[in-house]
């Protein structure tokens, strides 16, 4: 039997009286792609950020290759935020640093890479998100799906196991998004695993291996994109409607 | 009967959430320290922030030294040669100056520019999720952003205060020459045979403790902004002010320590 990569287990997060998960469990398979989808504000980002660990979950278990992660200390989480990787929605870039201190940051962090050979990988990088010999520019000089894309060179120059997505074609204009996707088709192929949190349900559909609906805090759906396309779970019917 | 133990509850939440907030700042304190002592050590990182908050303060602390020397030594001047006491004025001014007015008006200049800055810039970070992008690559912000500026101006200040100071003797000399005909070599003589090793270093201790308080309340508030871009506005604002409140309320505390064990 195949190992899963991740593992929730019932996870329950609340801010105050706002409960935001109410047992929430999945697994992630080496390779797969998961598609995760749900309505504004259900907590999808707040799902991802607990994965990472940016947000501390209630209850419940995180595992990373059958090991427990959850309770581990911002110390301890330093080698899985390098073997696991956050997409942000906007990119977050460092705004006062250029595109290449910001794509060799992590280099510089956990290699130990000489100066030339980090250079290398930048520019191999940027040749695979298009936007070759951009080193220099300031991430205010890039337009929001440029920010998006050297955001996610950033997150995946490590070569993680997996890369959580925040919504990487939200705000994207038709060509922008394709080439988005293209990129993470891409990745996939190198056998990088992926949760992709996203309202835009033709992408999810074209690009994942699974698809998750959240809901009021419970996952309702977790299954192929042709069984979601044909489900007849009214929530998901009104999800695939409101596509058009 | 019940708005009494309405407000016992209001002020005991308020009690919770100020002692929260100490024990806050001491934790992040007791990081910083702790960072500063395990690799990795960023030291262009420092030299970068020494630049930017030594470097970049050294023409307000000229100004305000100074001023100070100038205004002092006037005001001392007239009001004690009422007494005929103007040759005591070398000995008061640059007294003053090294224990109290350099450290202390140079750290509240400091506190100004220094303190919003580094608020402001991490309020920023931190509302453009930059923080969290910090943490989600594995490294520390604490390690990243705290430690260069806390060592940069507990490093920077106490020369900034020296200079302060010294540019604050400079001013005395001429307004003691030119007002009341007191010589530079006395003048000086008499600077320096008043002011001992001790002044100077209480003088120095406090611009380094001083330093400490402003860098981690502010590295402090800017982590822990909220609201967007009026939040960072409003981190700015009291980083500033409780800063500065802190320094007076520090400077006579360490004051007082000095006389004690000197
Ligand atoms: N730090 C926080 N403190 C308090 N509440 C929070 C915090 N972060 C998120 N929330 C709340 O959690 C809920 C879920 O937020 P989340 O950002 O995960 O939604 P989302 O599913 O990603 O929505 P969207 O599709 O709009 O991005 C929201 O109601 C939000 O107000
Ligand atoms: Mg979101």
């Amino acid at each position: 039997m195949e190992q899963n990569l991740l593992e929730l287990k019932n996870i329950h997060k609340s801010f105050g009286e706002n409960l935001i998960h109410q047992g929430v469990s999945l697994t992630l398979k080496k390779g797969e792609s998961l598609g995760l989808l749900g309505g504004s504000g259900t907590g999808k980002s707040v799902l991802l950020r607990s994965i990472i660990g940016l947000e501390r979950i209630d209850r419940g278990e995180i595992l990373f290759h059958q090991e427990r992660i959850e309770h581990l200390s911002e110390n301890q989480l330093t080698p899985y935020r390098i073997k696991m990787s956050y997409s942000f929605q906007n990119g977050a870039l460092f705004d006062s640093v250029n595109v290449f201190e910001n794509i060799a940051y992590p280099l510089f962090e956990h290699t130990k890479l000489s100066y030339d050979e980090i250079k290398t990988k930048v520019a191999d990088m940027l040749k695979l998100i298009d936007l070759e010999g951009k080193e220099e520019l300031m991430p205010s000089d890039l337009s929001g799906g440029m920010q998006k894309r050297v955001g996610m060179a950033r997150s995946m120059i490590l070569n993680p196991e997996i890369i959580l997505y925040d919504e990487p074609t939200a705000g994207l204009d038709p060509a922008n998004t394709l080439n988005v996707v293209s990129l993470m088709q891409k990745l996939k192929q190198k056998g990088i695993a992926s949760i992709f949190v996203t309202h835009d349900i033709s992408s999810a559909i074209m690009l994942c291996d699974r698809i998750i609906v959240l809901h009021q805090g419970k996952i309702i759906f977790n299954d192929t994109p042709m069984h979601f396309q044909r489900s007849d779970n009214p929530i998901v019917q009104k999800f695939i409607n409101s596509k058009e | 009967m019940r708005t009494l133990s309405y407000q016992l509850s209001s002020i005991s939440l308020q009690l919770k959430r100020f002692f929260i907030f100490i024990g806050e700042i001491f934790a992040l304190f007791f990081e910083t320290i702790r960072c500063t002592f395990s690799s990795p050590f960023y030291f262009s990182r420092l030299m970068e922030q020494i630049t930017h908050i030594g470097y970049g303060s050294t023409s307000i602390t000229v100004v305000i030294g100074l001023t100070m020397g100038l205004v002092m030594t006037l005001n001392f001047g007239y009001g004690l040669a009422k007494f005929g006491g103007t040759l005591y004025v070398p000995a008061v001014v640059s007294l003053s100056l090294a224990r109290e007015m350099a450290p202390l008006f140079t750290s509240l200049l400091v506190a100004g520019r220094v303190g919003s800055g580094i608020a402001a810039e991490i309020g920023a970070m931190n509302v453009t999720q930059q923080i969290d992008a910090i943490r989600a690559l594995g490294t520390s912000p604490v390690r990243v952003l705290v430690v260069p500026r806390f060592w940069a101006l507990v490093l920077s200040l106490p020369l900034l205060s020296a200079l302060s100071f010294a540019v604050g003797i400079l001013g005395g000399l001429i307004v003691c020459k030119t007002e009341f005909d007191i010589i530079p070599g006395l003048y000086l003589y008499k600077v320096f045979s008043t002011v001992k090793f001790h002044d100077y270093m209480s003088g120095l201790v406090k611009s380094a403790v001083f330093a400490g308080i402003i860098t981690i309340f502010a590295c402090y508030k800017g982590l822990n902004t909220r609201d967007g871009t009026k939040g960072v506005g409003l981190t700015t604002t009291w980083v500033v002010v409780t800063a500065s409140i802190l320094i007076l309320v520090t400077d006579f505390f360490i004051s007082k320590i000095f006389l004690v064990i000197w």
